[in-house]
């Protein structure tokens, strides 16, 4: 499992680097199970909504899966299932070109770039690529209802502070 | 227990080193404090210190460390922090529910 090797080297680097510098009210640590260990290779993240924006107030939880492949391919990030956006899946899978092997992703994008480059994706979706049909029928044709839904959908993951 | 004398001393500053932590502490504009304290003491050293230097009221201010708040009587023992972990001051935010 050479591969395999190599993908937890560096999500423990990833990692190193984190601690020691993030963000500022992002998340990103691996998920520890019951027993204390640590499994790199899901992480537990959390991204605040821009200031600014009508995603403000909110801080949305996204999973990070990484292959035995990563970094040669990108992690799959997962929003809760249902979570309402036009370039999010139902499952709650994001769809961002930085996240796709065959598209924008290379080796070198760092977990601060994809938390980072979801963020942006919040408040500046794409029409041209929707992924779901609520989100996206709502922002091209009703904007005060998309704005009315992302605000309550603020409201639903609140900041802990 | 049957070191030199003279060796226990040149070991002193060894253990003080592993005795402290470096932290920082960054806010929402990206400005970063540093400080260094043991890591046996309780982090409301640290907090009241950053609020002191910053001139904010403490009640305005939360800290955040790996998306957990910061209580005033745990330790860097306690959260298992590492040297040069970065600690985000956030401002609290009241929402409309207030009563």
């Amino acid at each position: 499992m050479s591969g395999g090797g190599i993908a937890r080297g560096r999500l423990a680097e990833e990692r190193k680097a984190w601690r020691k510098n993030h963000p500022h009210g992002f998340v990103a640590k691996p998920e520890t199970a019951a027993d204390g260990s640590v499994n790199l290779m899901i992480w537990q993240c959390t991204i605040p909504g821009k200031a600014g924006t009508d995603w403000e107030g909110g801080c949305y939880p996204l999973t990070l899966h990484f292959s035995e492949d990563y970094p040669s391919k990108p992690p799959k990030c997962r929003f809760p299932q249902g979570f309402f956006h036009p370039n999010v899946y139902p499952s709650g899978t994001v769809c961002l070109s930085i996240l796709n092997e065959d598209s924008g992703w290379r080796p070198a994008i760092t977990v601060k770039q994809i938390l980072v480059g979801i963020q942006d994706l919040l408040d500046q979706p794409n029409p041209a690529d929707p992924a779901q049909t609520d989100g996206y029928h709502l922002f091209i044709q009703e904007p005060v209802e998309y704005r009315k839904r992302v605000k309550q959908q603020a409201k639903q993951y609140p900041s802990i502070v | 227990m049957s070191g030199v004398p003279n060796q226990e001393d040149e070991k002193k500053p060894n253990n003080e080193q592993l005795a402290h932590i470096n932290l920082k502490v960054k806010d929402q504009n990206g400005n970063e404090v540093f400080f260094r304290i043991k890591r046996s003491t309780q982090l409301k050293k640290l907090m009241n210190a950053y609020c002191d230097r910053q001139s904010v009221d403490p009640n305005t201010i939360v800290f955040l460390f790996d998306g957990r708040r910061l209580k005033p009587d745990q330790t860097p023992d306690e959260l298992e922090m590492d040297e040069a972990d970065e600690i985000d001051a956030m401002l609290h935010q009241t929402g409309g529910f207030s009563i």
